[in-house]
């Protein structure tokens, strides 16, 4: 026996997926949750494997240990790098996603960085140059956005825990819309030299739909010393 | 007869001043998506006429209004430029900062603009800057201070205008240290006038520096279709000892 509010709610999601909406991303959003704190100690957010954990191999293990030891001072995202993929997506900031026919493009309010992610078939860019985000390209699968990322620089943290990766990372990214004021995003990550398999979070995102919401400038500037620092109002 | 014939010569003028057609998007407003760059790098150099020196080359001024070409400084105020430019690890571009507008429309690297009938979009290169100009009629922000400032965009025919406002007044115009003070406003105006060339004026105000209002020109040009913005990292790699406010600080973006 189902009861009405369920098929409610299956018709209302069903038709939401036959909705040329399905496929419109636009607006601003944000990830619920703390996942940006640590991927392993959220509940949920590591979906695959099953135990929750980063499957690393030993050496790496070793090397986010460390990491965690010495995060209050050696989180790159401390002194204003970019966030990296997918940390960009898991801030408690939110980001704004545009469409044209040949590309999706994501602004992070975070340190103002984005990602301009052609989804017309275009290549990688294979000449070895990285960079902090990642090189992006798309494709629809159903409703569903896929992006792959690659040629990331090595520096850069998946997490406030020190959750790390290497230059082989390599992000498929799936964003599905599953309503109108929700999005799910999943990520599966690969690194040969930092993981035994590759592995998948999840998180919901959900839309900013406050009147006249915008984003807002988050620009780091130096302290007393010359490092760079986040202006306090974005400090979580 | 007369007045036709003045009839005549005034529509022939107008035609010849709206030759070109720009391409449209289904709103109606012309198209302006596409990988920009300014026409001419002298403007990023200086914005006033200048001769060639070490690292510079020799460019016109930019500056249509005043007549002349001159920045309208303040008494005091053309001195403090003049002291930026002797100290040009000041720029704060050179700190890893957005250019602020209007300089950010014209530094010597691509920019790209789309526009999706809700916003126009500006993503910058140089400093990974953005620009989201709304065009729906919201209000502009109130107590707000940043180096892009908060910007509202309407269209005048096939011009968009776009007003800003909430600059933190510590932008320059260029790297000659010509500067903008505490309470700029500006008055953008965007137009093509070929399939690749994208008129910009900006017309900034700023009484607290500038004795009247003034007005840059800048065309850009459109860059090739293959072209891509690429990653720009800045305050990942910066360990320049001279952008440090003292020599004894830590280089910055060095993991320790």
């Amino acid at each position: 026996m189902i009861r009405p509010a369920l098929v409610l709610l299956l018709v209302t999601a069903a038709a939401w997926a036959q909705a040329p909406s399905a496929r419109d991303l636009r607006g601003i959003w944000q990830a619920k949750g703390n996942a940006y704190r640590n991927l392993e100690a959220e509940k949920g957010v590591i979906v695959d494997p099953a135990n929750g954990k980063i499957p690393y191999r030993a050496e790496a293990r070793s090397t986010a240990d460390r990491n965690f030891q010495a995060r209050a001072t050696t989180d790159p995202l401390l002194v204003c790098f970019q966030p990296g993929v997918p940390r960009a997506t898991l801030l408690p900031e939110p980001f704004q996603i545009f469409q044209q026919q040949d590309r999706v493009v994501i602004v992070y309010q975070h340190v103002h960085s984005y990602r301009v992610i052609f989804t017309d078939g275009r290549p990688h860019y294979d000449d070895g140059i990285e960079f902090y985000m990642g090189d992006s390209r798309g494709h629809w699968e159903g409703n569903t956005l896929v992006v792959d990322a690659t040629n990331f620089k090595p520096e850069n943290w998946l997490d406030a825990a020190g959750h790390f990766h290497s230059n082989k990372l390599h992000v498929i990214e799936r964003y599905t819309r599953d309503a109108p004021n929700t999005m799910r995003y999943e990520a599966t990550l690969e690194d040969p030299e930092v993981f035994q398999r590759p592995w998948t979070i999840r998180a919901e995102l959900a839309r900013h739909t406050e009147p006249n919401f915008q984003l807002i400038e988050h620009e780091c500037d130096r302290d007393a010393q010359g490092a760079y620092r986040h202006p306090p109002q974005f400090l979580k | 007869m007369k007045h036709v014939a003045s009839l005549v010569i005034a529509a022939v003028c107008a035609s010849a001043q709206s030759a070109f057609t720009p391409p449209r998007l289904p709103d109606g407003h012309p198209d302006f998506g596409g990988i920009w760059m300014a026409a001419t790098l002298s403007a990023a150099f200086n914005v006033e006429e200048h001769a060639a020196s070490y690292g510079t080359p020799a460019g016109p001024s930019v500056i249509i209004d005043p007549p002349g070409g001159k920045l309208p400084y303040l008494p005091g105020m053309r001195e403090r430029a003049l002291d930026n430019d002797q100290h040009r690890e000041r720029d704060p571009v050179g700190q890893c900062h957005m250019h602020g507008v209007p300089r950010v429309m014209f530094p010597p690297f691509p920019l790209e603009i789309f526009e999706d009938g809700e916003n126009v979009v500006i993503l910058t290169e140089t400093e990974h800057g953005v620009r989201i100009i709304p065009t729906d009629g919201r209000p502009l922000l109130k107590n707000y201070s940043s180096w892009n400032g908060d910007s509202r965009g309407r269209w005048e025919g096939d011009t968009l205008v776009v007003e800003v406002r909430g600059l933190n007044g510590k932008g320059w115009l260029d790297q000659a240290g010509n500067f903008v003070g505490a309470g700029a406003t500006v008055v953008e105006r965007f137009r093509l006038t070929a399939k690749d060339t994208l008129e910009y004026e900006a017309t900034v105000s700023n009484p607290a520096v500038f004795s009247r209002s003034f007005t840059v020109r800048v065309p850009l040009r459109r860059r090739p279709a293959d072209v891509e913005l690429l990653e720009y990292g800045c305050i990942e790699g910066e360990r320049d000892a001279a952008h440090l406010p003292s020599t004894n600080a830590p280089a910055n973006g060095e993991r320790k």
